[in-house]
């Protein structure tokens, strides 16, 4: 990864010399070994300080959405699952291709700082894995979709057992069984909202849990509430997911919102498919459910 | 000195759940938290002897979401048939020392300066605190440097882990009221107390405020701002930060309102009626929570909101760490 981080490292620099772009978005170490957090550099001095390594996780394809309004040219760095993130945004008509340079890195598969933070913390709690990330674990496409250079040797995808074996298993409870397996999990989120901050997905300029006249959701802590939170959320997520699992990575209490994620996946590729968010960018081409079409099916509604 | 012997800690915590609700730190599934005893059937892992739990018994003295009144639409009238004051007597046992401070930092907010909150002031009234003195602090930990004493936490009963036993301290009258009640489950012993292990990360907090009161429009809270996503979790999770806001639910001509937590990092926060918002920007709240913490509390209270549990810096989806926001705000020369 030393490699990467180097050549990462020439091309901001020849970036931001030849006025290509205005600010770029890599990672830097932060004061723990582990600490990796994201980067933003404007200064070719400030260069040295980016780095690629095991814990490079988060996809920073979010951070676009702090320069929509702007006319700053951005550079970043994505991995294969992030790149879908930048097709979701181009898709949505929320940034300019021209406005982007997009180095993408192909991707071995990254740890999580976050779980390393909280075995070191000293915190009570049992013990979390710290190797691959859980997203990994899942990952179909570890190679980037769109990039202007592409770095690293090309990966085969890290998912292994059968795809949606954990889906399969809800979908066979029957459905008090499945409802009270919902209501107890969903119960426990303490509705902070991270999962929705910090997804690229969610780039609506005022989210309707935020709208107060009307106030669609009520912002109870209480069963209603976060059913209602979840299942409105679900519902927007559908064909738009890129499966970054980073909802599921900053969940403050564990809510294992990848599994919801991973029905509407199904469900999308099953009723609207063959389709799967993010994988291809064509320029014009609308996803299902972007646009109405006579054909869909309906006869789940 | 008075002790008690470990073997009795859950004998008392029994005893104790008959006439109050107990909260004690202990593990639940993939989290660890304040849970009330009487909750914990089964398996219940205690974590006394562990660092701290992951979330802070903030939820005891100021719940999530707490119910303030109902209200009634009739024909011609409009009424408030009930108001809910919570009067049940509470425990919060085992308490580290900077969770602690964040209840002072409550009771100043909620208690003082010309304004009582009735809802608070009735739960704090019902509470009795049992701290539980901390001589091994973690690698997060930074309460020494935010001016708290970690053996000394604020509160009615002190015990001090000594091995075999705690040893027992009663520091108020409430305390010493309580500590008669068991006085049967604790013994005489000559004890010494262990000593307190070095903090990873100290440093001299002295001329902080000093400093952030020239640098509202400092050009480093960008940079600083820059990789916060404004998720929440950091205000959520910490021991000390007590916004909320108020709300309601109806349902035809009934419903109640109710507060529930808030959180400066979110837009919605200073959202206006008319439309504006002051903190348009994500880097305006970043800095808001910053300035209330380490500058706006002290103005006020005389001492910072953060009390130094390290909480929000295990959290941070992105890795911001107060500490290294503190350090960087004393290397600042220039000022704006
Ligand atoms: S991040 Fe977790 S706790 Fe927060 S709102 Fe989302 S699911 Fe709930
Ligand atoms: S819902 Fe979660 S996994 Fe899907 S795009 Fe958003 S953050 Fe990524
Ligand atoms: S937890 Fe981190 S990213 Fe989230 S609001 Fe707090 S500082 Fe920002
Ligand atoms: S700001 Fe962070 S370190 Fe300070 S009290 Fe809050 S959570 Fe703890
Ligand atoms: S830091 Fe923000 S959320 Fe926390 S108490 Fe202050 S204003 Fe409220």
């Amino acid at each position: 990864m030393t490699d990467i981080t180097l050549k990462i490292r020439e091309i901001a620099t020849r970036l931001l010399q030849s006025d290509q772009v205005d600010v770029f978005v890599g990672w830097e170490k932060g004061p723990q070994e582990y600490q990796t957090r994201p980067f933003f550099v404007r200064r070719v001095e400030d260069v040295e300080k980016l780095v690629f390594n095991e814990y490079s996780i988060h996809n920073l394809t979010n951070y676009l959405l702090k320069y929509r309004d702007s006319t700053d040219r951005v550079g970043l760095v994505v991995k294969g699952c992030d790149s879908r993130g930048i097709v979701r945004l181009l898709q949505d008509n929320q940034f300019k291709r021209n406005r982007l340079y997009i180095v993408g890195v192909c991707c071995p598969g990254i740890k999580d700082p976050l779980k390393i933070a909280k075995n070191q913390s000293g915190l009570a709690c049992p013990p979390n894995n710290e190797e691959i990330a859980d997203k990994c674990t899942r990952c179909l496409v570890p190679n980037p979709i769109i990039y202007d250079e592409l770095l690293g040797e090309s990966q085969e995808p890290h998912n292994s057992g059968e795809r949606f074996s954990e889906i399969k298993t809800i979908e066979n409870m029957d459905p008090n069984q499945r409802y009270q397996f919902f209501e107890d999990t969903l119960t426990q989120c303490i509705r902070c909202y991270a999962c929705r901050q910090v997804c690229v997905a969610c780039n609506c300029r005022t989210c309707i849990f935020d709208e107060m006249k009307p106030q669609w959701v009520g912002r109870e802590n209480s069963t209603t509430d976060n059913m209602m939170y979840h299942l409105v959320k679900a519902m927007h997520m559908a064909g738009r997911c890129i499966e970054c699992g980073e909802c599921e990575r900053v969940c403050p209490v564990n809510i294992p919102l990848m599994l919801i994620n991973s029905k509407l996946v199904k469900d999308m590729d099953h009723f609207f498919g063959s389709y799967e968010a993010g994988m291809e960018y064509v320029e014009g081409q609308k996803p299902p459910l972007s646009v109405y079409n006579p054909d869909d099916p309906d006869d789940f509604i | 000195m008075q002790v008690i012997d470990k073997n009795k800690i859950v004998p008392l915590l029994d005893r104790l759940s008959k006439q109050s609700e107990v909260f004690v730190p202990t593990v639940k599934g993939s989290e660890s938290g304040f849970y009330s005893w009487n909750s914990l059937n089964g398996a219940k892992e205690i974590a006394l002897e562990a660092l701290n739990v992951y979330h802070s018994p903030k939820n005891v003295l100021f719940p999530q979401t707490e119910r303030m009144y109902s209200i009634e639409q009739g024909k011609q009238v409009f009424s408030i048939p009930d108001t809910f004051q919570d009067e049940k007597s509470r425990i919060i046992f085992g308490i580290r020392a900077c969770d602690a401070k964040a209840i002072t930092c409550f009771d100043d907010v909620f208690l003082t300066h010309g304004y009582e909150d009735s809802f608070y002031a009735t739960r704090r009234k019902n509470t009795i605190i049992i701290g539980n003195a901390c001589y091994q602090p973690g690698a997060n930990c930074f309460c020494s440097s935010m001016g708290i004493n970690p053996v000394q936490p604020d509160a009615d009963v002190v015990i001090h882990d000594a091995g075999t036993v705690y040893a027992w301290e009663a520091i108020t009258v409430t305390g010493q009221q309580f500590t008669e009640q068991v006085q049967d489950l604790l013994e005489e012993k000559d004890l010494g107390l262990p000593q307190l292990k070095p903090f990873s990360t100290e440093f001299d907090y002295d001329g902080v405020v000093e400093k952030l009161q020239g640098m509202f429009d400092h050009e480093i809270w960008h940079e600083l701002a820059e990789p916060c996503m404004n998720c929440g979790t950091c205000t959520y999770m910490c021991p000390s930060c007590h916004c909320f806001d108020i709300q309601v639910k109806i349902w035809g001509d009934k419903g109640y309102r109710f507060r529930c937590w808030d959180s400066c990092m979110y837009t919605e926060y200073t959202a206006e009626a008319g439309g504006g918002n002051p903190r348009p920007d994500s880097q305006d709240r970043f800095r808001n929570r910053f300035l209330h913490k380490l500058e706006f509390f002290t103005e006020r209270y005389d001492y910072p909101l953060c009390t130094g549990c390290g909480r929000c810096i295990s959290v941070c989806p992105n890795g911001i760490n107060i500490i290294d926001i503190i350090k960087r705000i004393k290397e600042v020369d220039k000022i704006v």
